[in-house]
């Protein structure tokens, strides 16, 4: 024992002296310091929110996922650290000195792994240090600062970073100790990376959470699942305890951590290395003196001068050092372990309620190019110093420096040989998709479309990491400094857009990305992918000459003798190269910004805030000014796909429907700053009283103030060009093949908006802007006579004429009247013979047609040819959806349904009137195995929903207060879901409405403002539409479907096609009510204007054979009701509600299921059932919300 | 054609301010020449330079007309060096790495390479091991693969820094044969602290030690002039401190657990002393011990 802490001490002792030490400790002080900086609102340009805006950032749930991520970028140091506590004796050869003395191997092993393990725990305190620290910076918002608990910051500590520190730990010293040498320890680091990877990956199916969970040996995603559903209330104040997955995930590593140790234990031997080599040393003397002395053959070698066999010499060289690299085993473990992660993540790609897509090839491309670009910059960056550092590792630098060689032969030939490091993984990666691909029975190969995004796009990012990685080397010139240099730019890469550093043009290597689509291939991003490369391709130019003067050759050592070898160096060819590079870089770099910052603005993230927030400084006033609202929209719209251009030609009619005069117009622009005003004048008299197109505002004083009920007309040619590329982001509303344009991102809009203005707390803050509501209460006259899909409006007649290539077919809301040809333009005439709301888009692209019909309503869907997949489920959906909704909420207004795909750059589906643009993303490659009970008809759904909209939506508008998309997304939702019902049964809603119940779960958590009730809900996606789905589903359940949609359609009678004033959520309620019998009421105000929660379960059941054959079952349930506040702070609420009791059979069917009224927290019940039951309990089919819905049954036993 | 390198003034200070050599002047002639000194005084900070991997502070080396400081790509063409210090790649074959080096020295021509890599492993005897890894050699073994890349590519100037450290008896043996038998037409520079290592193999030497040069010459010169003036004596061991107190003592040694030390002198120092035949060793000691006269003195006579 004595030794063991004489070895832990000495281990701890020296490390502590050690300069790396101390500057890893810096580090993570700062990193974490600039976490509670950038989330606390210190950084002014930074616009970082982690999760909520109102968890604050020292909350126990904060703290506890920032030592997870900062953890887990604590990989390197821990493999630094432990990996070398005793790989260290092997690599300065003092492992005789220990294998010498009496010391046990125990001692020696654990001795060295405490001290190592020792200290990691002071460098990663530098982690609660740091944060402590960050929060005294100056700039921390107040309110985002919650009370100081020591235990927030110490029980993460214990549960998070310790664990970590101890099982990566104990897997990178047992590698370190028993393979005696580094490699090992790095890839398995980068394997440990790709398990966190494939656990991030797998999540996205919700039945895998348990299998990801444990997957991740860092803990981190246990630590997001266990508080995936906590509210902010809870996030806020509870410590995040070690249970459930993030105990069981500890456990198994720390099972496998004395695995490892037990293996380490068993299989280290203190045997100095070359014990293997005895018997060839002996072989060799031993026919020593028998061998004659022969004269060397004299040879005298060829005097070609040094550069051009330097150039003979490269391809052998580059040869030789790239098999050193690949022909190995570690390499042969890093390609494996990528293929496998591609194979596990493709098994979830794109996946939608658990129900995955055919395996397109740009989703293969995503999986590759997503996430395992990650650890492929990692392997470069490992390369790199491996290849720099093999002579001096291997000794044999003299002996190769001296060689009469041309300094940059060696540096390039290691340059080349890790450039093809990535080409060999792309080819590997290719293949592995194609073999996805064809596993999964996908054939449609597109072996073009591999090549060019991996090498051509792809690589060529590599190859620039692969210049700087070695350039970094070069200089740095000590290995681990130069691996951790490579992860400060990676850092700084990834992270530095959120602080306000989003221009490519310093951010070295980047591009900005692309996306690719199907239907619009790469797009516009291509363009200025190739700029980029270009432009740090002669960066990388610089860079390598850089790295070629610093290049180590010989013995010498320090700033001032390297930097004077560096000048010897610099020969004319060398400054030559450095100026053809630089005048190409200065070129390239100012084309680039004439395009991304004069043709186009350049805004950050910040930028954009600041100018929302000018706006309602600046115009709120206007907001209660009396302005017309539209009547007539009669618009062309001219489409030119190829030049990204689209201009709009037309005439609003607008009619004051105050009480009062107009005397001013206000026209409001989303896209101000971009748009190209040819004319824009009222048929009254008129002057142009604010021109700010910038914020996107502009106001026209009327000569004569247009008294109530006249109308004037507003004649516009606005046009929204694109010129060159931008640095982020692209235009992809007008493209060459899909173009997607809403009108209200063209035209103006009438008033004030108040959609324009900034929107969570800690935004408004730090622009000096008030908090505000989101939504007008239920009762604010000027909601109540808008319309919220287009509150400059009511209903509007409607007419639009769009031209486009001649070889696409461009489409509008309304009826084709005429369709022409004139040169290479095709124009399309659409007619709205009622009127609509005033909300239209058009679309143009080549089109493949599939056409149905149910009674007198022609069904269209416009598709990408290729996409066929799905067309039959989306006709049968609209079909069944036509069936029910005419029959149960009133008649369909048009005699048209179309849908039409649209390019993925957004992944949604909308319903304008009698028109969905349907994105490509979402539904139309869709994999939907009918044999496979799991899947998810989502393709079904979402039509279903979309065509619901017309009723929701475009018969009835919600008015613009509180509530409002309750009228229209969870009615489409409940729409949506009695139509799946019917087609596949209650087992399949089962399964969709656990998505919706985890949805909204996490949704609620992660709140920026507050939580609503569904009656009141402020746009919250995670209200309306997930919890309405729950919601209303138990409601058809409770009062009855029939029921329920009777008081449904009463209200759409009641409204459809009125307005204004527009209904609200009273009114519907009202109806619902109306037919909700008094035993019932309650069920009403849990649902709609309460948030509640139950928290169900079993405890015990247990069954017996009755004489008869039937069973009794014996079951005892516990039930609580919970109402929740705006943050999610719990309070009991009484209970008398009626609850299913049930008992199902293996197949998960019902034996008995009836509501019964429950009153207490336990009760229990005797049920006597037919057939052998296989499990109980209490509301077995989930269909109140619960935090815990899977404890709600148990199995039976007899 | 013979070439002698010549150095002068070459003086280097290293940045943690250790003075490595300090205003050397040497002239190496063709033929073996040996370095002596302690350990750290200065023979490989030398070795290495010479060898073109690190960079003097300041004076000139010329071999013939190549500046060997400045025109580092001339030097490297004639150049064989094998470092005190060096490892292998442990998986490959000494064959393979061989065949490597000399294509990297400039040996273009597979026939010949091929030719000049088997006979390079024949002479240093390794030729039956050829096709086994490196790391497994022995340190006799990896020290001839040593000296086998070094005579790749007939170099005129052969630089061994330390060669014979750590071999056994026999091998060292086995080593001096090959060294005396390439050393006739080139320059050799052997760098030791072995005195037997020059002896037995040097025609001229120097004896560097913090990073002067104390002495240069033939060691039958430099022998020769200390016939006559070294006494030796045996005294107990617990009278060595005051032996030392009183007596130029260059070296002591035991010798069947009797302490057994040398003394330069011009007349027997004292009694007990009994004259003895000087040794190169003596030579070596005294220059050490700064107990003979400063270099210039006997290269004058």
């Amino acid at each position: 024992m004595r030794t063991f802490a004489a070895i832990a001490a000495f281990e701890f002792r020296t490390r502590l002296k050690r300069i790396s030490t101390w500057v890893y400790f810096a580090i993570f002080a700062a990193l974490a310091m600039f976490w509670m900086a950038a989330a606390g609102g210190a950084l002014k340009n930074a616009s970082v929110s982690f999760g909520s805006s109102k968890t604050w950032i020292d909350s126990p749930y904060a703290i506890a996922q920032m030592y997870a991520l900062l953890g887990m970028m604590a990989l390197t140091v821990i493999g630094a650290v432990t990996g070398r506590a005793i790989q260290q004796d092997f690599e300065y050869r003092t492992e005789a000195f220990f294998f010498t003395a009496p010391v046990r191997k125990l001692d020696y092993l654990g001795g060295r792994f405490a001290g190592a393990v020792a200290v990691l725990v002071v460098i990663l305190a530098s982690i609660p240090i740091g944060s402590v620290l960050g929060l005294l910076l100056p700039g921390i918002d107040g309110d985002r600062v919650g009370p100081v608990r020591s235990l927030a910051y110490l029980l993460p500590f214990a549960t998070t970073l310790l664990p970590n520190v101890i099982v990566l730990g104990a897997i990178f010293f047992c590698l370190g100790a028993l393979t005696r040498r580094m490699l090992p320890v790095y890839v398995v680091s980068v394997v440990l990376l790709i398990g966190y990877l494939t656990a991030q990956g797998l999540l996205r199916d919700m039945e895998n959470k348990s299998i990801a969970v444990l997957l991740d040996p860092f803990g981190s995603t246990a630590l997001s699942k266990l508080t995936e559903y906590w509210p902010i209330a809870e996030r806020n104040g509870r410590l995040v305890p070690l249970a459930g997955y993030l105990l069981w995930n500890r456990l198994l590593w720390l099972a496998i951590a004395l695995v490892v140790i037990g293996v380490t234990t068993w299989r280290f031997r203190f045997v100095q290395p070359s014990s293997g080599s005895r018997r060839v040393a002996l072989e060799a003397e031993a026919d020593v003196e028998a061998e004659p002395v022969v004269e060397a053959t004299p040879h005298t070698p060829r005097t070609t001068p040094a550069a051009v066999r330097g150039w003979r010499l490269l391809p052998r060289m580059v040869w030789l050092n790239f098999r050193e690299t690949v022909k190995n085993v570690y390499f042969a473990v890093i390609a494996l372990a990528g293929v496998l992660f591609c194979i596990t993540v493709s098994t979830t790609s794109g996946s939608i309620f658990g129900t995955t897509t055919w395996p397109v090839t740009y989703q293969m491309l995503d999986i590759v190019s997503g996430t395992f670009a990650v650890f492929m910059l990692v392997i470069v960056t490992f390369y790199a110093g491996e290849l720099t550092w093999r002579e001096r590792e291997a000794r044999l630098d003299q002996i190769h420096d001296a060689l009469p060689i041309p300094t940059w032969l060696p540096f390039t030939a290691k340059l080349l040989a890790l450039m093809l490091v990535p080409v060999v993984l792309q080819a590997v990666m290719m293949l592995t998709g194609l073999g996805i691909q064809t596993a999964k029975g996908y054939h449609r190969y597109e072996p073009g479309l591999y090549l060019h995004a991996l090498f051509g796009i792809e690589l060529v990012d590599y190859w620039l990491v692969c210049v700087l990685a070695l350039t970094v080397h070069s200089i740095v010139n000590q290995k681990y400094l130069g691996h951790f240099v490579m992860i400060v730019y990676f850092v700084a890469v990834e992270f530095g857009s959120l602080l306000g550093f989003e221009h490519h043009l310093y951010k070295y290597g980047t591009n900005g990305g692309f996306t690719y689509s199907d239907m619009n291939g790469f797009g516009p991003f291509l363009v200025r992918v190739r700029f980029f490369q270009a432009y740090w391709a002669a960066a990388a130019i610089l860079l390598a000459l850089l790295a070629y003067l610093f290049w180590q050759r010989g013995t010498v050592s320090g700033w001032r003798a390297r930097s004077a070898i560096a000048w010897r160096r610099i020969t004319p060819r060398v400054v030559a190269t450095a100026a053809c590079a630089t005048v190409a870089m200065a070129a390239l770099g100012g084309y680039i910004f004439y395009n991304t910052n004069v043709l186009n603005p350049y805004l950050t993230t910040y930028d954009q805030q600041t100018r929302r927030a000018d706006y309602e400084k600046r115009y709120k006033a206007l907001e209660s000014a009396p302005q017309p609202k539209i009547t007539d929209v009669s618009v062309t719209v001219d489409l030119f796909p190829r030049e990204q251009r689209v201009r709009m030609t037309g005439r609003y009619v607008l009619e004051n429907r105050t009480p009062k005069n107009v005397d001013a117009i206000h026209l409001s622009f989303l896209r101000g700053e971009r748009l190209v005003i040819h004319k824009l004048a009222f048929d009254s008299p008129t002057t142009l009283v604010t021109d700010d197109m910038k914020t996107g505002l502009r106001s026209y004083r009327l000569a004569s103030p247009l008294p109530p009920g006249q109308r004037l007309a507003l004649d516009f040619d606005l046009e929204v060009p694109t010129h060159g590329f931008m640095n982020s982001g692209a235009t992809t509303d007008v493209v060459a093949n899909g173009s997607f344009v809403n009108g209200q991102s063209v035209l103006p809009l009438i008033g004030y908006q108040e959609r324009g203005e900034l929107v969570t707390d800690s935004d408004r803050k730090k622009f000096g802007l008030k908090p505000k509501e989101r939504m007008r209460p239920r009762e604010d006259p000027v909601g109540l006579a808008q319309n919220a899909i287009a509150p400059d409006a009511d209903f509007v007649h409607f007419e639009a004429t769009v031209g486009t290539d001649a070889d696409q077919i461009a489409i509008a809301p309304g009826y084709l009247q005429r369709e022409w040809t004139q040169g290479d333009r095709r124009y399309f005439t659409y007619v709205m013979d009622a009127p609509i709301l005033d909300f239209f888009a058009v679309q143009s692209a080549r089109y493949a047609v599939a056409k149905d019909r149910w009674h007198d309503v022609a069904i269209e869907v416009y598709y990408q040819p290729g996409h066929e997949y799905n067309l039959a489920r989306m006709i049968d959906a609209t079909k069944a959806g036509l069936d029910y909704y005419t029959a149960n909420f009133g008649p369909y207004q048009y005699r048209q349904f179309r849908i039409i795909e649209f390019p993925r750059y957004a992944t949604f589906a909308q319903s304008f009137p009698n028109t969905v643009p349907y994105s490509e993303g979402i539904g139309f490659i869709a994999r939907v195995r009918d044999s496979d009970p799991d899947d998810i008809d989502y393709p079904y759904y979402v039509t279903a929903h979309e065509l619901a909209h017309q009723w929701w939506g475009h018969q009835v508008p919600g008015a613009n207060v509180q509530g409002e998309t309750m009228l229209v997304e969870t009615l489409a939702q409940y729409s949506a879901l009695m139509v799946m019902k019917r087609k596949y049964g209650d087992a399949k809603m089962e399964r969709f409405l656990r998505y919706e119940l985890d949805r909204y779960l996490i949704g609620r958590s992660t709140e920026q403002k507050k939580e609503l009730p569904l009656a009141l809900v402020e746009n919250q996606d995670y209200i309306h539409y997930r919890k309405g789905s729950l919601v209303m589903y138990a409601l058809a359940d409770y009062i009855g479907e029939d029921n329920l949609n009777r008081a449904i359609r009463a209200y759409r009678d009641k409204w459809a096609f009125k307005g204004p004033p527009y209904s609200t959520t009273k009114d519907l309620l009202a109806e619902i009510r109306a037919v909700t019998p008094a035993s019932l009421a309650y069920v009403i105000d849990d649902f709609f204007d309460s948030i509640t929660l139950y928290d169900n379960r079993a405890l015990s059941a247990t069954a017996k054979r009755l004489a008869d054959g039937r069973y009794e079952v014996t079951l005892e349930v516990y039930a609580r009701k919970l109402k929740a506040d705006a943050l999610g702070k719990e309070s009991e609420a009484p209970l008398a509600d009626l609850i299913d009791i049930g008992v199902l059979d293996a197949n998960n069917e019902p034996l008995f299921l009836e509501k019964r009224k429950i009153e207490k927290e336990k009760t229990t019940f005797t049920i006597v059932v037919a057939k052998k039951p296989a499990r109980a309990g209490i509301d077995p089919y989930n269909k109140l919300i619960d935090r815990r819905p899977r404890d709600n049954t148990m199995a039976v036993s007899e | 054609m013979s070439l002698a390198l010549t150095i002068s003034g070459l003086s280097k200070t290293y940045p943690n301010g250790v003075q490595a050599l300090s205003d050397v002047s040497l002239t190496i002639p063709t033929g073996m020449f040996g370095l002596l000194g302690p350990n750290g005084a200065g023979k490989s900070t030398l070795m290495r330079t010479l060898a073109t991997l690190q960079d003097a502070d300041a004076g000139t080396v010329m071999m013939g007309d190549i500046d060997v400081l400045a025109d580092k790509a001339a030097v490297r063409r004639i150049l064989g060096y094998l470092p005190q210090d060096f490892g292998v790649y442990p998986k490959v074959s000494a064959e393979e790495l061989l065949d490597h080096l000399a294509r990297l020295k400039g040996l273009a021509d597979r026939k010949a390479r091929r030719e000049v890599v088997a006979s390079l492993l024949r002479q240093t005897n390794l030729h039956d091991v050829r096709k086994k890894a490196l790391g497994g050699f022995s340190g006799g073994m990896r020290q001839r693969f040593g000296i086998a890349q070094a005579l790749l590519g007939n170099p005129r100037l052969i630089i061994v820094d330390e060669p014979t450290a750590g071999l056994d008896p026999e091998e060292r043996v086995r080593f001096h044969n090959l060294l005396a038998e390439i050393g006739e037409n080139v320059i050799v520079i052997l760098s030791t602290h072995i005195v037997s290592d020059v002896s037995d193999l040097c025609e001229q030497m120097a004896i560097i030690d913090k990073g002067h040069v104390l002495l240069t010459g033939r060691p039958g010169d430099l022998t020769r002039r200390l016939d006559g003036r070294v006494w030796q004596k045996a005294i107990a061991r617990a009278d060595l401190a005051a032996t030392k107190a009183v007596y130029p003592v260059i070296s002591t040694r035991l010798v069947a657990g009797r302490t057994l030390v040398n003394v330069v002198g011009d007349d027997a120092p004292g009694e007990g002393f009994v004259p003895v035949a000087a040794t190169l060793e003596d030579v070596y000691f005294a220059a050490i011990a700064g107990r003979l006269a400063p270099a210039h003195v006997l290269e004058a006579a």
